[in-house]
């Protein structure tokens, strides 16, 4: 319980010194791009809660729809991949050659082939976390000793209970460390998806405040958008604590 | 056939090769009598832990036949209760997850939820680790690691019963506890048993039967009977003369085969 105290303690200081150091390059600079602390607060608190939680929640929910998607596709995928020598010789290829393609890059081929809607956001965000989660699933699940099925095997569990009991928590230490990983691009990701056809999220809503050379809010939207990607990474931490208790 | 209406587990020309065309298991055949308990001694290597799993269901490839009772031992209706030799608990569930697991999968207690609660207290207890309840197997020692594979196996109520070295992870004070515990156990759930050891004393001190495989696999296996002992109450084993002349016993046929 003290240690996790005294994390706090240490994220709230490097946070305070971050704002400090803010502060001396706002005084240094003197200049309206470059707004200081206190007006980016106040301007933050100055925005209207019900916009605020709109915008974040939209961000929020594309995030999650796209982190699903991949989810159920990846495992899916690198399960049979994982499982079935048949499967990975197959897609193996697949995999090799589509994994280098900055996915970034396909932004225009998604927005011509869906639309600038909700669909090609989540999409995007799907297709960024898509070939990662695959890969770690299948690793995973290969790296999972083959007598740890026995057990369960010799009194008669079906495929579904084994991947219940052996195959997901096997592989999920995997799966939650790549969702760590890629969640920072996904959130990049989101933030472009978000300049175009769209009046909600954290991405409109930074470009919009910069069309309008409001400053401080811009600044108060960057920094919202930051807390909503701290939040996230929080939530996988907490599902690492919660699921991983047996490696401690 | 009349083989296939004898009661109990029957063995019958069961030869294992691995993929590398290596024989892992030479002919085997053997009848285990339902409710009967042997002990299987043999060197490594000589494949006491393939047959276990073969008998287990766990090998795809093997020549022969396994019969339960008549039925193939593969049948759903049987149920195999294994102990393997590297305990095969899952890392991810606690000491109580584990054995819930298994008992959810084979329905035993009925699925009644107070009734399996009960019967896991009931068996962590009995193996003397009840306070090990809500622990993670990697944070056990083996011997207690052990135990849980142990209670686990029993809990499912199996008519099968396959232990592959399971005291071998304990100090000798610990062990000689254990013995006692695991046969009152069995003796009050006597399933059909084949119980793995190095040690020829455990061998003689559990089995109604002493198996002794080979080192080479074309010599044929070597069958002990051990009434003579099994029959006695279990402190007074050891100290018997019986005890001695088994000692001495195997250790001629171990001379002879390994
Ligand atoms: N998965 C496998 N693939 C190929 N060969 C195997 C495999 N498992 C076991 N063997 C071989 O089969 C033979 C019998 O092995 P087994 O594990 O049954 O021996 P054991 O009697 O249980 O030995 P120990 O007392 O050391 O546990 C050995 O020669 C071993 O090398
Ligand atoms: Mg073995």
């Amino acid at each position: 319980m003290n240690k996790r105290i005294t994390r706090v303690l240490r994220l709230l200081f490097v946070f305070l010194c971050m704002n400090l150091v803010w502060y001396i390059v706002y005084l240094l600079m003197n200049h309206p791009i470059l707004p200081s602390p206190g007006s980016v607060y106040k301007a933050m608190f100055q925005l209207e809660g019900r916009e605020v939680l709109l915008n974040v929640g939209y961000s929020l929910l594309r995030i999650l729809e796209g982190v699903l998607l991949a989810l159920v596709i990846g495992l899916l995928i690198g399960l049979l991949m994982g499982r079935s020598p048949l499967w990975n010789k197959l897609l193996d290829p697949v995999v090799y050659l589509t994994y280098p393609i900055p996915k970034i890059a396909l932004l225009p081929v998604v927005m011509l082939f869906f639309g600038l809607g909700e669909t090609s956001k989540v999409l995007m965000i799907m297709l960024i976390l898509l070939f990662q989660i695959i890969i770690s699933v299948r690793d995973g699940v290969k790296a999972i000793p083959e007598n740890t099925y026995d057990v369960l095997t010799s009194i008669g569990a079906g495929t579904v209970q084994k991947f219940w009991n052996v195959t997901l928590p096997g592989a999920l230490s995997v799966i939650l460390s790549t969702i760590r990983i890629s969640l920072g691009t996904a959130i990049s990701v989101l933030f472009f998806t978000e300049i175009y056809g769209t009046e909600h999220g954290m991405g409109y809503f930074i470009m919009d405040a910069w069309l309008r050379l409001d400053y401080p809010e811009m600044y108060a939207g960057i920094m919202l958008f930051s807390l909503v990607g701290f939040v996230l990474f929080l939530l996988v931490d907490l599902l690492d604590y919660k699921f991983m208790k047996w490696r401690r | 056939m009349s083989s296939s209406r004898i009661s109990g587990l029957c063995i019958q020309e069961l030869q294992v090769e691995y993929k590398s065309g290596q024989v892992a298991l030479g002919q085997v055949n053997l009848t285990l009598p339902e409710h009967g308990i042997y002990t299987i001694i043999g060197p490594s290597g000589s494949g006491k832990s393939t047959l276990l799993r073969a008998i287990a269901g766990l090998l795809p490839n093997y020549t022969g036949e396994l019969l339960f009772n008549g039925k193939p031992v593969h049948d759903k209706d049987i149920l195999v209760g294994l102990v393997p030799q590297n305990y095969g608990l899952l890392p991810w569930k606690t000491v109580h997850g584990n054995i819930q697991v298994a008992m959810k999968i084979t329905g035993a207690a009925g699925g009644d939820k107070a009734e399996r609660e009960a019967r896991i207290t009931h068996w962590l207890s009995s193996m003397g680790i009840a306070d090990l309840a809500d622990r993670y197997p990697l944070s056990l020692s083996g011997g207690q690691q052990q135990r849980v594979a142990i209670a686990r196996a029993f809990a499912i109520l199996p008519q099968i019963m396959l232990l592959d070295e399971p005291f071998s992870a304990l100090d000798a004070v610990t062990r000689e506890a254990l013995q006692q515990i695991f046969l009152d156990n069995w003796l009050a759930h006597p399933a059909t048993a084949l119980f793995v050891t190095h040690d020829v004393d455990e061998a003689i001190l559990l089995g109604q039967r002493i198996i002794i495989l080979p080192a080479g696999k074309a010599d044929s296996i070597e069958v002990l009977d051990n009434a003579a002992v099994f029959g006695m109450k279990h402190e007074e084993k050891r100290g018997s003369n019986e005890f001695f002349e088994q000692t001495k016993r195997i250790r001629k046929v171990m001379q002879e085969k390994w």
